[in-house]
């Protein structure tokens, strides 16, 4: 990384009452960047949340906020700010109180406070409902006061746990984009945690994904979905076609018993791996111009595409995404280029994942 | 509308009767001129004078206001800590015990709980009189107060202590500006639940109380035993609508609690 580093952890491990659900967890985060923790539920993302706030405290290992140790920082004194998934808005205050709550904590003036206010809430485009009740508010309003009532701290980092869960989806995708918009705006980092894999790559500038309390993979939305590290990767960033293989050399993978030209290389010669066709890198063609022909099973309208399950003749189940369409009980030809196909390492002490 | 059945409203009709005559015969006869329970002859205020005229009874009811007001002010700052004490238990079984021993002290019946204070107070050397039944009310209106705001305290979502804490409230800020606040109406409810069981507290009063001391309902009792005067209806009567005002006071604000927090709040 070459940005200025904000936050890092070195080696933390969180234990609850004996179990491990952060095991021995290190990365660094830049300034200004937007970071997902994408994960399971019980895969430790709101654990490092709730460390980065200040809530708990690391069992084991240190946090970093501007290269000093934060343990004994309580969260009242943080440059942090969360959002949280259940709003946790004051329901004994209205919208205007609810966000001018940290300011007054602060004893700020009440001109201050009041112009800093209206400039959160028109961030946030909520102008004019200063006054409203939060029990007035509906669930999308409620998120922004939320997110004002956060961000009118000027936070160095905004945490935002699972905070679209409980909206509903055509809301949850509008306020994808007023996030990913706002991050920009205000230039702050923004740590997003969420086990929902299409906001985790619309939104991030970087991705963790984490299962069992470690780190599975770190990088790009880009990187994550098309170079995931291990099958547990693949599987949950999206629809994937997984299957068991050898490579052979480099640029030649054996899976379904047949040898595959493709990209990847550095493998041990004959290395049992795990091989990655995404769906839409799936084409439909004639049984005899298919470099794996499958008997379709079951086919689903999924309105942009077809989505075509079926079996190959080693039993090996097949997802493709088409925009053609096929018959149930056809028998249909894959075709896919060398660069859909992408080869892991299978990893020995995590097989159950 | 929904149509009730007839014979629902009957019975109620009837359990409200049951209920209620003995009280209205009550109130009938103390405006009754003729200074009996039967033949009412004509209207008077007479008893009224007598009650309002009546110094010793005066002083009695401020008695017992006093003591009603101040065991349940100080009931409901130790209720509360209580419930907020019995709240940060983090193991359940103990919470359960603590709970369970706060339910006891509600469900005893009032004979044993004045009993064992007036020998405690014996023990203890304290003087029978005012400062033996503020004791006593305060200690029988704790748990009256835990009850009503420990469930208002579980229903709080923790999140909201995070979040306070989150902008930078100290421990005191969080209690102050949000824990409290949002008990606020089970506060106030608790507050005119302990002032009610005070004012209407008879068993362990008469216990604990001693030679020129007395509150309202021990006096009526002691005069109904030395025989009839209808000033004891006017009385009671007095003290029957002070309470229906309390109970409305109560309701209204737990109406408006329901309002502010109940109606409305998330899912």
């Amino acid at each position: 990384m070459n940005g200025e580093e904000i936050i890092r952890f070195e080696r933390v491990t969180k234990e609850y009452d004996g179990m491990v659900v952060l095991d021995d967890v290190s990365f660094a985060m830049e300034r200004g960047k937007f970071y997902t923790l994408l994960g399971p539920s019980g895969c430790g993302k709101t654990t490092i949340l709730r460390l980065i706030a200040g809530f708990i405290e690391p069992t084991q290992g240190t946090i970093y906020f501007h290269g000093k140790p934060i343990h004994h920082v309580p969260p009242n004194k943080r440059q942090v700010n969360t959002v949280f998934q259940d709003y946790a808005l004051f329901p004994h205050l209205d919208v205007f109180e609810n966000v001018a709550f940290g300011l007054r904590i602060k004893k700020m003036k009440e001109a201050d406070i009041r112009q800093k206010v209206s400039e959160a809430l028109r961030f946030v485009n909520l102008e004019g409902y200063e006054r409203r009740r939060i029990q007035e508010m509906s669930g999308g309003q409620r998120q922004r006061v939320a997110i004002a009532r956060a961000i009118v701290n000027e936070p160095e980092v905004l945490l935002l746990d699972e905070p679209l869960s409980a909206l509903d989806l055509k809301l949850r995708t509008e306020m994808q984009y007023e996030l990913r918009e706002l991050q920009r705006r205000l230039g702050i980092t923004f740590i997003f945690v969420t086990h929902d894999q299409e906001e985790a790559l619309a939104m991030s500038d970087y991705i963790f994904v984490l299962n069992k309390g470690k780190i599975q993979q770190f990088g790009t939305p880009k990187e994550i979905y098309d170079e995931p590290i291990n099958r547990f990767v693949a599987d949950f960033i999206g629809e994937s076609n997984i299957l068991s293989g050898r490579m052979i050399e480099d640029f030649l993978v054996e899976f379904t018993g047949k040898r595959f030209e493709c990209v990847d290389r550095g493998f041990a010669p004959n290395e049992p791996v795990d091989v990655v066709i995404r769906p839409e890198d799936l084409e439909l063609v004639a049984p005899g111009d298919g470099q794996i022909v499958i008997r379709v099973d079951s086919l689903l309208f999924r309105g942009v595409h077809y989505e075509i399950c079926g079996y190959d003749e080693n039993g090996n189940e097949w997802l493709v995404h088409s925009t053609k369409k096929a018959e149930v009980g056809e028998t249909v030809g894959l075709r896919f280029e060398p660069e859909a196909i992408h080869v892991m390492r299978v990893e020995r002490e995590d097989e159950g994942a | 509308m929904k149509r009730t059945h007839w014979w629902g409203r009957v019975y109620l009709l009837i359990v409200f009767a049951v209920m209620y005559t003995p009280i209205v015969y009550l109130m009938y006869y103390s405006f009754n001129s003729g200074g009996a329970m039967h033949d009412f002859q004509s209207f008077t205020l007479e008893w009224y004078r007598d009650v309002l005229s009546d110094d010793r009874l005066l002083m009695i009811v401020l008695n017992t206001l006093v003591i009603a007001l101040l065991s349940a002010a100080i009931a409901t700052i130790l209720g509360v800590i209580g419930a907020l004490a019995i709240y940060y238990v983090k193991r359940q079984r103990t919470k359960n015990a603590l709970l369970a021993l706060n339910n006891v002290l509600i469900v005893s019946p009032d004979v044993i709980i004045g009993a064992s204070f007036l020998l405690l107070f014996t023990v203890a050397g304290i003087k029978l009189g005012f400062t033996s039944v503020l004791l006593s009310h305060i200690a029988f209106s704790v748990p009256i107060v835990v009850l009503m705001v420990l469930p208002k305290l579980e229903e709080m979502s923790p999140t909201l202590i995070d979040a306070a804490r989150d902008l930078g409230a100290g421990p005191w800020q969080v209690l102050s500006s949000v824990v409290l606040p949002f008990l606020a109406p089970s506060i106030w409810a608790g507050f005119f639940m302990a002032l009610t069981y005070s004012l209407d507290d008879f068993a362990v009063t008469f216990f604990v109380t001693g030679n020129g001391f007395s509150t309202l309902s021990v006096e009526i009792y002691s005069r109904a035993r030395q025989g009839i005067s209808l000033s004891i209806n006017a009385l009671s009567t007095l003290l029957f609508l002070f309470t229906m005002l309390l109970v409305i006071g109560y309701y209204v604000l737990s109406q408006k609690g329901g309002r502010m927090y109940g109606i409305g709040g998330r899912k």
